[in-house]
């Protein structure tokens, strides 16, 4: 039977008794369609994900000296370009645009077929897209190594590095419009929301951020506005988006059961867009503004406890039962934990921001604790999850190594961690001294060189972890994976456990 | 590269085969507590926002509202209101913006371009009435300043390009700074000598100024208590008499 | 969810709120704001800033100086950042007019900078005398026009221990320079910069290249990079330059040659010394003693009695 002949019909909801036509049942009509699916997308998708673990890995080594430097200033002190405070916005960007941005593209593209139940169209527009997002990256960080950097946070790239990147952008949204356009799923699933919902905030966000900020420069303070508004909505509606529209994917999928609740996932999403989307004043707080926009992002960031809330417990619920299956399942072990992470990091983020609190950590080195639980405890890790079960359908291999994911798996788990701790704990010590008048300020700055080694060993213990996991990848790649009808298991399965990673 | 990519239906992809169905969504309807969690989420962002929001004004820059622009009475400590100035304050300003360029900013003048000194001269912190005089309508011809003859400059009146409020503020700074320490000189007064003076036309001479008595000071009215929003401290009215020093 | 309208328009809707709320609402309130002045139209403030000064902001902001240090300072109610002297007043929106890009900055690894080119000019000569010593001694380090500095320190982020180099107790200081107290007109008498025993004032020009080209050499353990590639090392062709960095110990160059700032580095200097949000401004109450007029009677040595 070849492609052509396969009778794809919509297929009915409800997940019983399978009709049998002509010796082929509906579960095999399936079947071939995802592996169509799966064939169409394999190119774009792998070249995504490739380019992000090699951004990943270099922002991994940029992290690494950046935290290096700040306890040993004078490590390659001459070296204009390697420069801390080059160095710094280099590795974020890098982070930000080179890691976690392709890592999303790559799994919503995957992630947006398989849902919309149709076959990938044109895929050298996408091939092209990442083509072309892979040049605006690497311009913009050698813009910035370069010296230049225009000085606003999550910003940095030079301006006609934005542009290449939204000539890459406008490329992967017309093929997210094409392949909306011939959708053949007959309802909306939750992921897709979210999806569609970072596919349109994104060049919105972005495209407001550059044209008020170079094109038509607003006045004063309120490029500081528009730059935290952009920041924190690239975190949440963007990162976050695609974030939690994984996990609302890889779950269900793996443990083989429907989403617990379709309203609580509406409200979740709801109230997400709604309230998430107003924060990030919160940043500057206490700073040079009218109080009422930091107000209501810290109202914001409290009202976005709703939509925490909602998602936590949709996903606990969709998971009860299920939890030992972690044991197993790569891929659900990381999305749990970022899903778990998404929860921590929206509290801390409430904590944070409050008048009261923010007027002893704000300023320190809790603020970067926060923005390291939500770009790396909780979207990396949900993204890793997602890889981990995506990439052996695309290269039709297993991961080889169980040994290696779990040596992944705890190195990260261990590296975020003590970071988040560190960055966290010297923040609060930090603040306790800057808020101390008769504490000459060198020795607030020396008080923390203790947890910035902490983070240096931290940083370390993540370039194991991403290291392990980019040769793993590349053994995928290089189609060195097992061939095996079952997958790579994190540890031996008894008999009557059910992962499907 | 191979990725064991098949067409056929019995060979799809184990991984593939294995798989589950696309995920779906229950139904399962909310829960009480959860909607408790939703209605405190609303209640405290809501307060928070009440609470904090500074009037939703753009000069609210104080999360507790009001404005700071009006002090509260006897609240600050510090509280000279930096938007209401002390008149010596203004008329600093308006003297570094008027008369520096003659006076200088010592109040020294330049005696090589005619311009008699203010610090320490009898002109200054004597009578204000012939102060008044001289800065609405100017000052022509010899004149003796701490004993110096000047006189080949010429002063130019004032009466059209400053209000009186202005006269007055600027008056009271030259008479309580670089040493001196005469009283400050009001708004009223400057009202009052402009009209008693509004017949007359071309500049002062020192003749005219003599033939005013040197003990005569303007009328400051303890009721007139200075301009709206001048500190408590700049309203001591007229105590001129004592502070005006001996003419020499 | 079943319709693709109702999704995509909300989609839409709620960022669209947003977007207004927190970007173009705001705007329309403190997006055109003018400099103040007073009655007259004069003294307007804020300035715009002086081309090397532009030009030195993105020195600053090229090289990440943002992500250390912050330039804002929070009211009495929100941290200690007036007690640290880091301003006499909490910043506005209005102090912000003129700067693209805006340098907030939102880590404190580094002291605030919203008032360093404020803080090297006037202290008030009783602090001078407490804490780190003052000498003053006139010396050719750089050409400045500030006025005569004092060099007291504000003992909040200044070497504790007196410095690396000549004397760690320094004998208690005679008052600096005149105190310009008729501020006006002071800048005129051309006064080479204050140093302290041949060590440039607190926050002076000199003290600034000093300062970036080797951190270490005034606060010990700062963990500062030094930002060497802004300065040039170059042979001595006859008359040493006027501004080459005056080095002592490690980081002297050797005979016959000197140390000169790029001109980059220069603007960033001047960047540096444009900083100042003492201004008093309508919108905001100043929050420590008032009287930001000459009387130097007004603040009590409270840091240098505390450290």
């Amino acid at each position: 039977m070849t492609p052509a002949e396969i009778p794809l019909t919509p297929p009915s909801t409800a997940a019983v008794a399978l009709p049998v036509e002509n010796g082929v049942t509906r579960s095999d009509v399936e079947q071939v369609e995802r592996a169509l699916i799966d064939a169409s997308t394999r190119v774009p998708v792998l070249i995504f994900y490739t380019s992000a673990i090699v951004w990943l890995l270099l922002a991994t080594l940029l992290t690494l000296l950046a935290s290096l430097k700040l306890h040993m200033p004078d490590l390659l002190g001459g070296v204009a370009f390697l420069t801390w405070g080059r160095l710094r916005p280099a590795q974020m960007d890098v982070m930000l645009y080179g890691w976690a941005s392709m890592v999303g593209i790559g799994t919503a593209i995957w992630l947006m077929a398989r849902l919309s139940r149709t076959t990938l169209r044109h895929p050298l527009l996408l091939v092209a897209g990442a083509g072309f997002w892979n040049l605006g990256v690497l311009v913009g960080v050698i813009g910035i190594l370069a010296g230049r950097s225009t000085g606003y946070e999550w910003l940095e790239f030079p301006p006609f590095a934005a542009l290449i990147l939204f000539v890459a952008y406008s490329l992967v949204v017309s093929w997210a419009v094409l392949m909306f356009r011939f959708r053949r799923s007959e309802s909306i699933y939750i992921t897709q929301w979210y999806l569609l919902g970072a596919f349109l905030w994104f060049p919105w966000m972005y495209g407001a951020a550059q044209i008020m900020l170079f094109v038509v420069p607003v006045q004063g303070v309120m490029q500081a506005a528009v730059n935290w508004w952009f920041a924190n909505n690239f975190l949440y509606l963007w990162l976050g988006s695609i974030g939690l529209g994984t996990a609302y994917y890889t779950i269900p999928k793996v443990i083989g059961r429907p989403v617990y609740s379709y309203h609580l996932a509406a409200i979740g999403f709801w109230t997400y867009a709604l309230f998430a989307s107003w924060t990030g004043m919160q940043r500057v707080v206490d700073g040079p503004f009218p109080a009422w926009m930091i107000t209501a992002s810290i109202a914001a960031a409290i009202l976005a406890i709703i939509p925490v809330a909602t998602v936590g417990l949709n996903h606990h619920m969709t998971m009860r039962g299920n939890f030992p299956l972690m044991r197993y399942s790569p891929a659900l072990r990381f999305t749990v934990f970022g899903a778990i992470a998404y929860t921590v990091f929206s509290l801390v983020g409430v904590l944070i921001s409050l008048r009261s609190v923010a007027r002893v950590v704000h300023f320190t080195e809790a603020g970067m604790a926060y923005t390291q639980l939500g770009v790396y405890a909780f979207f990396t890790m949900v993204m890793f999850g997602a890889m981990y079960y995506i990439v052996p359908r695309l290269v039709g291999r297993e991961w080889r190594y169980a040994s290696l994911i779990k040596l992944h798996f705890w190195a990260s788990t261990y590296g975020i961690g003590l970071m988040v701790l560190m960055l966290f704990a010297g923040g609060m010590v930090q603040g306790f001294d800057l808020n101390d008048p008769a504490l000459p300020f060198s020795e607030t700055t020396q008080t923390i060189l203790a947890y910035l080694r902490g983070q240096t060993l931290a940083s370390l213990l993540l370039a194991v972890a991403h290291f392990v996991f980019a040769a793993h990848f590349g053994m995928m790649l290089f189609g060195l994976g097992r061939t095996a009808s079952m997958p790579t298991f994190l540890n031996p399965q008894a008999d009557d456990v059910g992962a499907h990673v | 590269m191979d990725y064991s990519e098949t067409e056929d239906v019995q060979q799809v992809h184990a991984a593939i085969q294995r798989e589950k169905r696309e995920p779906r969504v229950g139904l399962e309807p909310l829960s009480i507590w959860l909607i408790a969690v939703y209605g405190l989420a609303v209640f405290f962002g809501g307060a928070y926002l009440g609470r904090f929001a500074g009037n939703f004004s753009g000069d609210g820059l104080d999360p507790l509202g009001g404005a700071p622009r009006v002090a509260k009475a006897g609240s600050s400590v510090g509280g000279a209101e930096v938007a209401q100035l002390g008149p010596v304050d203004r008329g600093k300003k308006i003297f570094s913006a008027n008369c520096a360029v003659c006076h200088q900013p010592s109040g020294l003048g330049a005696a090589g371009q005619g311009y008699p000194p203010l610090a320490g001269s009898e002109w200054v912190v004597g009578s204000t009435k012939r102060l008044g005089m001289i800065l609405l309508k100017g000052l022509e011809g010899p004149i003796t300043v701490k004993g110096q003859q000047y006189g080949t400059a010429v002063m130019q009146p004032w009466e059209k390009t400053l209000t009186d409020a202005k006269i007055a503020d600027v008056l009271t700074y030259i008479r309580q700074e670089w040493g001196n320490t005469a009283g400050p000189v009001t708004a009223e007064g400057i009202a009052a000598l402009r009209k008693e003076m509004a017949g007359h036309t071309g500049s002062f001479h020192a003749d005219d100024l003599n033939a005013i008595p040197a003990d005569a000071m303007l009328a400051g009215g303890e009721a007139a208590a200075a301009p709206a929003g001048a500190p408590p401290a700049g309203g001591a009215s007229p105590a001129p008499a004592g502070a005006t020093p001996p003419k020499p | 969810m079943k319709g693709l309208l109702p999704l995509i328009l909300g989609i839409f809707g709620t960022f669209a709120f947003s977007w207004a709320g927190l970007t173009l609402i705001p705007n329309a309130q403190i997006g055109h704001l003018d400099p103040q002045t007073d009655e007259e139209g004069l003294d307007a403030y804020p300035a715009p800033k002086s081309g090397l000064a532009v030009r030195g902001q993105q020195v600053y902001a090229a090289n990440g100086c943002v992500y250390c240090h912050s330039q804002q300072v929070r009211a009495d109610y929100a941290g200690s950042d007036i007690e640290r002297k880091w301003g006499e007043r909490r910043s506005a929106p209005r102090d912000y007019l003129f700067e693209r890009p805006v340098l907030l900055g939102k880590s404190r690894l580094g002291p605030d900078l919203a008032n360093i080119g404020k803080r090297s000019a006037v202290e008030e000569p009783e602090a001078a005398a407490a804490p780190a010593a003052a000498q003053p001694a006139p010396a050719g380090a750089g050409a400045s026009a500030q006025p005569t500095a004092n060099a007291s320190a504000p003992a909040t982020d200044v070497r504790p221990e007196g410095g690396p180099a000549p004397a760690p107790g320094a004998p208690p200081a005679a008052s600096p320079a005149p105190v310009a107290a008729v501020a006006a007109a002071a800048p005129n008498t051309a006064a080479p910069v204050t140093t302290v025993n041949g060590e440039p004032a607190l926050y002076s020009t000199a003290w600034h290249h000093r300062h970036l080209y080797d951190p270490r050499s005034f606060v010990k353990h700062s963990n500062m990079p030094a930002y060497r590639f802004l300065y040039e090392k170059r042979r001595i062709g006859g008359e040493p330059s006027a501004d080459a960095l005056q080095l002592t110990g490690d980081d002297a160059p050797l005979e016959g040659w000197e140390i000169v700032p790029t001109y980059e580095a220069k603007s960033l200097v001047a960047y540096l010394m444009s900083l100042d949000q003492s201004h008093p401004l309508k919108e905001v109450k100043n929050t420590t003693v008032a009287a930001p007029a000459a009387s130097p009677a007004a603040a009590p040595p409270t840091e240098g009695a505390a450290k």
